[in-house]
Parts: C-alpha cells; sequence; structure tokens
C-alpha cells in the first residue's frame, strides 16, 4: 500500500466511526458534533483522492454551513436528552440495512481496484476531451472550475435554481413572508 | 474478501456509509437525526463517485497548457460540487419544515407527533 492510500483508508475509517457516533449519540448536540466531525474527516479524504474543489466545498458547507443550519433548529426547538448516552438498537431497521448491504456488497468485486488506472472513469474519452481541450477552449487552467462555469454552465444554472428555490421555501415554510 | 479489503477500500467505505445513512434514516425516533441519516447517506454517494474518478499518483485537474502527467478525473468532481449545493438547499428546507412542526406538535419525536395526530 502507497503512504496515500494508508492515510486514506484511516480518515475513511475515521469518518466511519464519527458517522455511526452521530446516528448512535442520543443527545442531538452530540450527534451533531460528531456530524460537523465525519464532514471534516471526508474533506481530508477528498484531499488525498486529489479533489480539492470538492475538499474546500465540503469543509465550508458540509462541516460549515450545515452544521450551523443544525444548531440553529436545535436552538429553536428541543434538544432531547436523558440518561442514556446512547440510542437502543433498533434491529428491525438493522434487518432492512443488512438487505442493502448485501446487495451492494455483491456488486464490489466488480468494480475496478481503487486507483486502478484502467478504471473506466479515469480512461474514458470524456476526460481525456476535458483535460486535453479545457485550457485551449476556455482559457481555465482548473478544469473542474471550465467544465463547472463553461461546459456545464446550464447544470451550474440548476443548481442555482434549487438554491433560490429552498431559500425561497424555507422563508415561506419559516412564515418570514416579510422577506419575500 | 481479504484482497477487496485492499484494493476495494473506498467502495466498503461507501456502502458501510450508505449502510449507516439509512440506518439513521429509519431507525432514529428523532427527526434531527433523521436528517443527519440523510446527510450521511448522501456523502456515501458522493465517496463512491470521487473514488472512481480517482487513479493511483494522480494529482488534481488543473492543467498549465500540456497535459503530460497523471489526472484525476474532473467530471465526478463537478458533479458532485454541484450535488453537495443542492443537498445543502435541501438539508435547509428540511431543517425549517422541522421547526414548524415542532412550533404545531411541541414534540420532536415521530412516536410522539403520530399519537398527537390520533387524538
Amino acid at each position: 500500500m502507497t503512504p496515500v492510500s494508508t492515510s486514506l483508508a484511516v480518515i475513511l475509517t475515521f469518518a466511519v466511526l464519527a458517522a455511526i457516533a452521530a446516528i448512535l449519540l442520543r443527545d442531538v448536540l452530540n450527534a451533531i458534533i460528531a456530524f460537523a466531525a465525519f464532514s471534516f474527516g471526508i474533506a481530508v479524504a477528498w484531499i488525498l483522492l486529489a479533489a480539492p474543489d470538492v475538499a474546500l466545498t465540503e469543509a465550508a458547507v458540509g462541516a460549515g454551513i450545515t452544521t450551523v443550519l443544525f444548531l440553529v433548529t436545535i436552538a429553536k426547538t428541543v434538544r432531547p436528552g436523558g440518561e442514556r448516552l446512547f440510542e437502543r438498537i433498533a434491529w428491525r431497521s438493522v434487518a432492512i440495512v443488512a438487505v442493502l448491504v448485501g446487495a451492494l456488497l455483491t456488486t464490489i468485486r466488480s468494480l475496478p481496484a481503487v486507483g486502478s488506472s484502467e478504471a473506466p472513469v479515469a480512461t474514458s474519452r470524456i476526460t481525456e476531451y476535458y483535460l486535453q481541450n479545457a485550457y485551449p477552449e476556455t482559457g481555465v487552467e482548473n478544469v473542474v472550475t471550465a467544465v463547472l462555469a463553461a461546459y456545464r454552465g446550464f447544470d451550474t444554472l440548476g443548481e442555482a435554481t434549487v438554491v433560490i428555490a429552498a431559500g425561497l421555501a424555507v422563508l415561506l415554510v419559516l412564515r418570514q413572508e416579510a422577506y419575500v | 474478501m481479504i484482497d477487496l479489503l485492499a484494493t476495494h477500500y473506498n467502495y466498503l467505505m461507501f456502502v458501510a456509509l450508505v449502510a449507516i445513512g439509512l440506518y439513521g434514516v429509519t431507525a432514529s425516533p428523532n427527526l434531527v437525526k433523521k436528517v443527519i441519516g440523510l446527510n450521511i447517506f448522501q456523502v456515501g454517494i458522493f465517496l463512491f463517485f470521487v473514488t472512481s474518478g480517482y487513479v493511483d499518483g494522480a494529482v488534481p485537474p488543473v492543467v498549465h497548457g500540456d497535459v503530460a502527467g497523471t489526472y484525476a478525473s474532473p467530471l465526478p468532481h463537478v458533479l458532485i460540487l454541484t450535488a453537495i449545493v443542492v443537498g445543502v438547499s435541501l438539508t435547509a428546507v428540511a431543517l425549517a419544515l422541522i421547526v414548524r412542526i415542532y412550533d404545531a406538535y411541541g414534540t420532536l419525536d415521530e412516536e410522539a407527533i403520530r399519537e398527537v395526530q390520533t387524538e
């Protein structure tokens, strides 16, 4: 194993443990803190997977804004406490999850190895095209930015529409019509 | 199975995150915890996508005129950037609805809300 894949395995294991803690901790504030730790772990994993743009977005949006939204929500509602630190295991849900895990695990073997240079995505013509032509055609050195803003510009416009719609929905649901 | 652990570790962690997320959505009685579960499920999918575009020794896809060298595929990164922003919008609407549910029922516990409704 290369040093990168070892540190990647460590950080992904940390993220999964934080995710388990976020679900099983009974106090919602503890769960939110565990979720923020999970988001930061995943942001580091994105850097190790050579995706710094995704890492920045994950750290700012996933660990930042989402955590603030959760904290505002529990400040406006309740924070169920109690004597127990963890939730009880719900065995009916475990059964549902076991079915999903069983189905997904049967497909794992047919996926290419992580980091394989023959992986379909890495060798696809679209990847080649973007890497070859993004700079000459758009003048942007960061290919992710070039694809986001130029080649898939309408997709990003749709994304902005979703954000506007969500913002309006939040204002309407919270009866803040004065701002609409 | 052990060799899969070495070569497909990211994909196994993807399965783990999706499983944890689904468990959170279905098992947690608290509505806020359900939204946390939804977010974890979503990040599991992101991990699958970003891993699919990674090549050993790849550098981020920032080219300086020539394209010699190994780059990670930019397309999964772009799709996931969009998905992260859409995901946080979805979370914001879900949490706003939760605040309204609390105003109406005075609880966020699924069972308690159901009892209030049947009364």
